[in-house]
């Protein structure tokens, strides 16, 4: 058994797995520094990759090509998280409230949406997803090759997306001001900046980013919709962001953390380890908590984080 | 009760009324879109809930858990603790009540309150745990409860594929619990109507005074803030460990009445979406015990009837599905509305005492 | 007639119903400092946000240097060359000060941002005016004068040729006013026009050339400021009646010692150290004051009397009993009542009734409390006495405190502060926010809690208040107690000492008795 563990194969394979698992996480935590930095608490991204993996999923399966899915997904996930955008910063209801419903909202709509398209099948729907991109030379380097070299193009993206994050928040206007709108909405407001604008923006761009997680759950990882493919993970990606203090690179050490949990898992049960799968199952969310107890105290809030903002209002 | 009071509450219903008609209205439409009629699906699901005493008495079956649940849900929204973990809550006074009932080596009579006072403190423990990390690490709970959801969920699936699985079936399910424990069935062997529903009687008569005692003051309050609650003399951290202890208790509870009213073992599913649903039935009653008490009867009648639907008719059940997420909010930008326009205004005869901005 | 930079015909703004602006005409002239006097509730900041673009007015027009102007936002004021400081700063605390001056106009790199030249040219207007600020530091790392400063900055540094400065002087000691104005008139000499909001008389005798006084939303006058004008005036102009700035003198000899502070130190919420070494003795039926500019450590102070924040060295007692320490319960329990600095959030549950917010404190004890239910009969009768008592305005009690006017609040909290005969009272900024009427009543209730035999305690950043009210005067800075002074004592002496004057004599003595007992 340990032996097999320590097997190189082994830990090529679950690096190689930490890193195609950390994606789904990784993409929706980075759109969420945009939208808790600007200072909106968004549990609606369950709810929003939910949308996005069957709307892109069904654009697939319908012939629509496997990009047209994934920019179908991306553009579903920012269009349903309008409807966050305009409960949260229009209306200024309780976010959290808002959150909840939004992800009661999609976990009816998206099984409608499927129903509708596929009908009632034995077996479900599937496409063929997304392949690992061979890249001639580094794909072929032992170990490393496997474990960095030997992945779709959507999961390259994402880790590009990690540095592009962090120069948009840190060397924009753009980003200056989403920071500035989630620390001190009335001075945002006061120096001429929009806030609602601003808001609108942040939530969108983080239901885009949410949108491209949720879609590369179905035409990239797996290949085909569940009601359960998101499984938590839109959660896991708020409290990644929480955790890594609403840091495009410190969020993605918190992904590959849970890529490495949820990798861990998957290989842990195929090797036949002994330990129940159903409590392998567990680890990432388990993680999870871990997370939020390590980082929560410790994380420096945006001063206006989940609090609505009006003009007249003091 | 006061006039403008009076007043108030009248329109907060009427609102609220119009919000659930305006989210049925959006379901009608999905039903065409799914290429059925609308009126027939409609007239399937009001036959599938109130058609016969049968049918009615199954509403009231679904209303048990549903009512309890909402209930305990709603005292800890009324913190501002958003308990979203009622499915895991339940699932966990389940499993206790099974595991008491099936292998507690005691006499029968014995095993019945044993269980019930487990599940109601198992019940209590997985909430107070959210409420503990809340506490102590400040930790958010809404994830916290949901994680601890899932992981109920997977300790289920553990459980009765392991450990609890009935020894003489290959299902995912455990045994059933003795037939001298499980509670009596109200109106006769064919229907399942059982007497969990007094149990549902006493909570809710204890909801009705519960907001008028010390402790149901001190968890209001401290959902009005915690530095007024702090300031009032308030402990914040034990009150919130307190209050998601309860409101976990009062679900645990309703997992015990469904394994002896209706289950009577553990399998997948059990749950179903009762969290969901207690969710959006606390929010729809406005954390008030009458509103609940009426959102949890039109919930039942809505599930029953959606369940119906589904056999009768060719409409997807995630019609329902997605009328339950319309309501909740519809109901969240009513009140929101509401407040901002005031229709009270219209009644206010007193000018003037109100605060403007320089 | 010189040229007038601003010209406000006919304003008028509403907020539910209210004008806050009722048709208001205001002129100010190139190349002065004009001052802009009212209560609280006046219409004189809702005014300048009309003219800032915040707020749209529902009538009138305005005319920037001769011109007519739509100002449908802060970014054409600014464009217009207009710029605010507003009495809450602006700014936001992680940021550092160039980035909070870059947020305000377009950057040269397109949507990329201009960090370097930005601080370049801020350093050198910076070094112009002598204010000596770094562009690189974090808002929270400077003190208030300097970020009020860093405000200033950003104002002139996007242009503005005409300078609204609201309350500015309310956070700075007299001493750090001076060297304020000094910059102003500076600023004005070089062809600066400048709007002064501000309800302090002597100020606008000082450095204004022309005041406008506004009352309940309407314009009652503008006049320039020569030596025939007096303080009596303005005040008649400004509350519209004469305003007894006189109280009773003490009329009974304070007692025995009842709250004793020994030696306490505090930490603020960042973990830094707010409170150092601090003792004060509280006597029966006397008031001591406390003065100090904001942010010194009265607020840690005041939540260490009453148990919301612990103090990590040092000794309370009440009455010779050792206090030190419990949790906030207690000092409810012994009568030690507390008006917080913060009515919304900490003094009042803004969503509960009123009936409600007047049993916070007591709804778990008797008689409110029986057999673990709250009495609503008890509930009522509190009610109706407190609203008898303390003219409290509303419709029936059952409404959310959320809809009283700010005075009305005071009052909810007075009452349920009062009431319970308290031994001690702890007033933390008991007036702010509140209009000249409402303000003397709460003075006047505080007098008479005094004078039934109550140790009452207040901390104020109003120095006029604290020498109206105070038997005792203490001064804090930076988190010590600078002195205690006897009632009258000299304004400039107190200021001196919120300024931290004589701190190092202070230390070195105490060196100094430490090397003596050693």
């Amino acid at each position: 058994m340990l032996s097999e563990i320590l097997s190189i194969g082994f830990l090529t394979s679950l690096l190689a797995g930490t890193i195609r698992l950390a994606t789904p996480i990784l993409m929706p935590a980075l759109g969420q520094i945009y939208t808790q930095r600007a200072g909106i608490l968004n549990l609606g991204v369950e709810g929003t990759m939910l949308m996005a993996s069957i709307i892109g999923f069904a654009t697939v399966a319908s012939g629509g090509g496997l990009w047209m899915g994934f920019l179908v997904g991306i553009l579903a996930g920012a269009i349903f998280s309008l409807l966050m955008a305009w409960l949260s910063v229009t209306l200024r209801v309780n976010q959290v409230i808002a959150g909840i419903g939004m992800n009661v909202l999609a976990t009816g709509l998206a099984a409608y949406v499927y129903r509708l398209l596929f009908g009632i099948r034995a077996l479900p729907a599937k496409i063929t997803s997304f392949q690992a991109v061979d890249l001639p030379g580094l794909s072929d380097i032992p170990c490393i090759g496997t474990v960095f070299f030997q992945h779709n193009v959507l999961v390259y993206l994402a880790f590009a997306l990690v540095p592009f994050t962090w120069f948009v928040l840190e060397k924009t206007m753009f980003g200056l001001k989403i920071k500035m709108v989630g620390e001190h909405p009335r001075a945002a407001d006061s120096k001429g900046i929009s806030v609602t604008w601003i808001r609108y923006a942040a939530i969108v761009i983080g239901g885009a980013y949410a949108g491209a997680g949720g879609v590369f759950m179905t035409i990239a990882y797996l290949n085909m919709f569940t009601e359960s493919v998101i499984g938590g993970f839109g959660y896991i990606a708020v409290s990644v962001v929480i955790f890594g203090r609403f840091d495009p690179y410190k969020a993605m050490s918190g992904a590959l953390l849970f890529g490495f949990a949820s990798a861990l898992q998957v290989r842990l049960q195929a090797l036949g380890s002994g330990i129940p799968s159903q409590l392998l199952l567990m680890l990432p969310y388990l993680m999870t908590i871990a997370a939020l107890i390590f980082a929560s105290k410790k994380a420096e809030f945006p001063s206006a984080y989940a609090i609505p903002y009006s003009r007249m209002e003091r | 009760m006061s006039n403008r009071t009076s007043i108030k509450v009248a329109l907060e219903i009427v609102g609220t009324v119009l919000m659930v008609v305006g989210a049925l209205l959006i379901g009608a439409v999905l039903v065409v879109l799914s290429e059925n009629n609308p009126i027939e699906a409609y007239q399937a699901m009001i036959a599938g809930a109130f058609g016969s005493k049968q049918k009615i008495a199954e509403v009231v079956v679904k209303l048990i858990p549903i009512l309890i649940m909402s209930l305990g849900v709603s005292i800890a929204f009324k913190a501002q603790l958003w308990n979203i973990g009622a499915g895991g809550q339940f699932l966990m006074g389940s499993i206790v009540s099974v595991a008491i009932a099936l292998y507690v080596p005691v006499p029968i009579w014995l095993r019945i309150p044993l269980s019930f006072a487990a599940a109601i403190v198992v019940g209590a423990g997985w909430a107070a745990l959210a409420g503990w990390l809340k506490a102590r690490f400040s930790a958010n709970e809404v994830i916290t409860t949901l994680m601890l959801n899932y992981i109920a969920h997977y300790l289920l699936l553990y459980l009765i594929n392991g450990p609890m699985q009935d020894p003489y079936s290959d299902l995912s399910q455990t045994d059933v619990i003795p037939d001298g424990m499980r509670l009596t069935k109200l109106l006769g062997p064919t229907f399942r109507l059982h007497s969990g529903l007094f149990i549902m009687i006493a909570v809710v008569v204890l909801m009705i005074f519960f907001w008028r005692t010390t402790l149901g003051y001190r968890i209001d309050l401290t959902g009005q803030g915690e530095k007024v609650a702090t300031y009032s003399g308030i402990n914040v951290n034990r009150t919130v460990i307190l209050t998601m202890g309860l409101s976990g208790g009062l679900i645990g509870l309703a997992g015990w009445i469904e394994i002896f009213g209706i289950q009577f073992r553990l399998l997948d599913g059990i749950a179903g979406g009762l969290g969901n649903t207690a969710t959006i039935v606390a929010l729809l009653g406005s954390l008030n015990v009458y509103g609940v008490i009426a959102a949890a009867i039109f919930f039942s009648a809505l599930l029953c009837g959606g369940a119906s639907m589904k056999r009768m008719t060719d409409v997807p059940y995630s019609v329902v599905d997605v009328i339950q997420g319309l309501i909740i909010i519809f109901v969240i930008a009513k009140n929101v509305v509401w407040d901002r326009c005031d229709p009270m205004k219209l009644f206010s005869k007193k000018k003037g005492y109100s605060q403007h901005a320089e | 007639m010189a040229s007038l930079a601003v010209k406000m015909r006919g304003i008028t703004k509403v907020f539910n119903g209210v004008n806050a602006n009722d048709h208001v005409d205001f002129d100010l002239r190139k190349g002065s400092i004009h001052g802009l006097l009212g209560e609280n509730g006046a219409g004189k900041t809702t005014l300048m946000n009309v003219l800032y673009g915040l707020y749209q007015p529902e009538e009138g027009t305005i005319a920037i240097n001769g011109r007519t102007a739509e100002i449908s936002s802060p970014t054409k004021a600014i464009a217009l060359g207009i710029g605010m400081v507003h009495q809450h700063f602006m700014l936001a605390r992680p940021l550092t000060v160039v980035e909070n001056v870059m947020l305000s106009r377009k950057s040269r790199r397109g949507i990329f941002l201009d960090t370097k030249e930005t601080a370049r040219e801020l350093r050198e207007l910076s070094d112009r005016y002598r204010m000596g600020i770094d562009p690189y530091s974090k808002i929270w790392q400077l003190s208030v004068g300097e970020q009020q400063r860093v405000e200033i900055l950003s104002a002139i540094y996007l242009g503005a040729e005409i300078l609204i400065l609201d309350e500015p002087t309310a956070v700075l000691t007299p001493q750090e006013t001076e060297i304020f104005f000094d910059t102003l008139r500076e600023m004005r000499d070089d062809g600066k026009s400048i709007i002064l909001i501000t309800h302090k008389l002597e100020e606008i005798l000082s450095i204004v050339d022309e005041v406008t006084v506004l009352r309940l939303g309407k314009l009652i006058g503008a006049k320039a400021v020569d030596e025939t004008i007096t303080k009596d005036d303005l005040t008649r102009m400004m509350v519209g009646r004469e305003v007894l700035f006189h109280f009773p003198p003490l009329t009974r000899d304070p007692g025995d010692i009842r709250f004793r502070l020994d030696g306490i130190s505090a930490m603020n919420d960042k973990g830094l150290v707010a409170l150092k070494d601090f003792s004060l003795e509280l006597r029966e039926g006397e008031i001591v004051g406390l003065a100090g500019v904001d942010g010194n450590g009265q607020k840690e102070l005041c939540e260490v009397m009453t148990g919301l924040r612990p103090s990590v060295a040092g000794k309370m007692t009440l009455d010779g009993e050792d206090v030190t320490n419990h949790e906030p319960a207690f000092y409810i329990q012994k009568r030690i009542s507390h008006i917080p600095e913060d009515r919304h959030a900490t003094g009042l549950a803004l969503n509960w009734s009123l009936k409600n917010n007047l049993i916070l404190k007591s709804f778990a004890r008797p008689p409110i409390n029986r057999n673990h239910l709250v009495q609503t009969k008890k509930v009522e009768e509190n009610w109706l006495q407190a609203e008898k008592d303390y003219q409290i305005l509303a419709i029936d009690g059952d409404e959310q405190v959320r809809c009283l006017s700010g005075g009305n609040q005071q009052k909810v909290i007075l009452a349920r502060e009062l009431n319970c005969e308290p031994s001690v009272l702890i007033a933390n900024q008991p007036t702010r926010g509140l209009d000249v009427g409402a303000a003397e009543y709460v003075r006047t209730r505080i007098i008479n809690a005094r004078n039934r035999g109550c140790a009452c305690f207040v901390v104020s950043a109003d120095l006029e208040e604290i020498l109206q009210l105070s038997d005792r005067i203490a001064v804090i800075y930076g988190g010590r107690l600078m002195g205690i002074l006897p009632r009258g004592s000299d304004p400039l002496e107190i200021g001196a000492l919120m300024m931290g004057k004589g701190l190092e004599e202070k230390l070195e003595e105490r060196e100094l008795e430490q090397q003596n007992i050693h």
